[in-house]
């Protein structure tokens, strides 16, 4: 398979802090990613240097065959890398449909149709096709993290990448979530990497993990292997007393 | 949306009849003055009202634009005329100079940089005085037409044709984008959309038509002076788009017309006329935080459908 993300060497500090530590990996056409760590260990920092919210020091990022360093936000969005973000933020003050209208106006997919209409259909697609005219203000957390996943696909993106797309999400409004990710990665093609916690769900749903802690990634694998490596367990349980 | 339309050429033939009237230079003057303000108010809201990014230095363009006429006309003998393209041009580079390093940050660094930038235009007009007149500031500006009716009519033409400009921007995709800009500026950019590009253009759209603004009011006024750059001015422009309905770009402009003709009517009381004015102010935001324009509009509309 062709790798459609390939970051190598990846590094940021903040002051003293280094939050990203020679993250190296690659994510092949079509693949469903997760990022496995415990708080603070650089997942939501190293999405953002993906997506340029926030500058690398050191390191590359190659996306599709050319270098994303140096682009700005809504550049590399516009190259086909759609995010959304661990609280979602939708745009105050405006309908569910306006809300997607704005990414249906990109300049990558501007010339689609109309933006009305593409929103509609992408609404429909995420199972909020009858909330169109709701003010998002009113929305529910899980619509809103919906809508997150609708306005990043009207982006037509390649690569998706979610943060924490079930966080703060009831027990019944996980599994139909995971459904509609699921059903993009299937119909679509759709390369897709994803941060969470909730084990059970995410499991199931990524094909290959990346495991980080302290800004480095400790391990790589299928899932299953995941769960077995100690050093996740460290990671997420403490060693225990040497002399214990 | 036809009656929108219906409401508006309503608006437009009770502002152009109101000299008609009462028919007195003076009812002339003040209306000529109110629509200027209209023009300001509503390109401030373009801006401002609808990325809510607040601008605290409009009259930067407004004293722009207005110098600018005076130069050419003072200065340089121009055909009173050429003011009107050129004051746009003036304010639409001050923008930019202001947009193209503040408007790429996110903070109150625009806001201030426009208040402070104002601040500054208006010590300059008075450092300089050889060239601008200083606190006379500069006089004998040509009329740009011989009687004040039409030259009203004329001032009302710019202003109806800039607020169907502004209105359609605003109901049409790029409003769409900039109100997205108000709800989440980070959001906005992952949803594809280069946020400083729609933010500088709009400022610049909006100093155009608060430069021309200012070119109509010097060639009523004959005179432009230092207070064109004022902090006041720019303060009382916000009120009226408060007092109107912020991001309507319509309430603004009826905003803008009642308080002038607010203060007009309150003229009797001589020295209670700010106390009252301020009063009047003071319960408007309190009550209606929302505005009286454009919310009444809203409800109006809503009985007749």
């Amino acid at each position: 398979m062709m790798e459609l993300l390939e970051v190598a060497g990846l590094n940021k500090h903040f002051g003293g802090v280094h939050a990203v530590k020679d993250v190296s990996f690659a994510l092949p056409a079509g693949s469903i990613t997760g990022v496995l760590g415990p708080n603070g260990a650089g997942k939501t920092t190293m999405f953002n240097l993906l997506t340029g919210f926030i500058r690398a020091d050191s390191g590359s990022v190659r996306f599709d065959g050319c270098s994303l360093a140096g682009l700005a936000p809504h550049a590399i969005v516009n190259r086909g890398v759609a995010r959304t973000f661990q609280l979602a933020r939708p745009f105050t003050g405006m309908s569910v449909l306006e809300n997607v209208q704005v990414a249906c106006l990109a300049p990558r997919v501007r010339h689609r149709g109309k933006p009305r209409e593409r929103a509609n259909v992408l609404l429909a697609q995420v199972g909020l096709g009858e909330r169109a005219q709701v003010e998002v203000d009113v929305l529910p957390y899980g619509d809103l993290r919906r809508l997150e996943i609708a306005r990043a696909l009207a982006t037509s993106p390649k690569l998706l990448l979610l943060d924490e797309p079930f966080a703060g999400l009831g027990v019944t409004e996980v599994g139909p979530l995971a459904e509609v990710i699921r059903a993009l990665h299937r119909s679509e093609g759709l390369t897709i990497l994803i941060i969470e916690h909730k084990l059970r769900e995410f499991m199931q749903l990524v094909r290959n993990v990346i495991a980080m802690d302290f800004g480095e990634v400790i391990a790589v694998g299928a899932p299953a292997e995941i769960v077995q490596n100690p050093r996740v367990i460290e990671a997420y349980l403490g060693t225990a007393p040497i002399d214990a | 949306m036809k009656i929108d339309w219906l409401a508006a050429v309503l608006a437009l033939a009770a502002l152009a009849a109101i000299p008609l009237v009462f028919t007195s230079s003076y009812i002339i003057g003040v209306m000529t003055v109110a629509v200027c303000y209209g023009m300001w108010a509503a390109s401030w809201d373009f801006m401002s009202g609808l990325t809510g990014r607040d601008n605290f230095g409009h009259s930067l363009f407004i004293g722009a634009g207005a110098y600018t006429a005076g130069f050419l006309n003072v200065e340089f003998g121009a055909n009173p005329w050429w003011s009107l393209p050129a004051a746009p041009v003036i304010a639409v580079l001050f923008s930019l100079l202001m947009g193209f390093p503040t408007l790429r940050l996110r903070g109150p660094y625009f806001a201030l940089a426009m208040l402070s930038a104002a601040t500054v235009m208006q010590n300059l007009t008075i450092i300089f005085s050889v060239y601008t007149g200083g606190q006379d500031g500069l006089n004998g500006l040509f009329p740009i037409l011989d009687s004040t009716l039409a030259y009203y009519y004329l001032t009302l033409a710019f202003l109806a044709a800039s607020a169907v400009l502004l209105k359609a921007l605003a109901n049409s995709s790029w409003g769409v984008i900039l109100r997205a800009i108000r709800g989440d500026e980070a959001a906005c950019q992952a949803a594809g959309i280069n946020v400083t590009f729609y933010k500088i253009v709009s400022l610049a759209i909006s100093a155009a038509i608060a430069g021309l603004g200012g070119a109509l009011y010097a060639h009523y006024q004959l005179q432009v002076g230092p207070d064109l750059f004022a902090v006041v001015l720019s303060i009382n422009i916000i009120i009226m788009v408060y007092v109107g309905g912020i991001g309507s770009i319509y309430g603004p402009i009826a905003g803008a017309i009642f308080l002038n003709v607010l203060t007009e009517t309150l003229r009797g009381l001589s020295e209670y006329r700010l106390w009252v004015y301020t009063l009047v102010l003071m319960l408007i935001l309190f009550f209606l935080p929302q505005g009286i324009m454009a919310p009444l509009w809203q409800r109006l509309r809503a009985r007749l459908a």
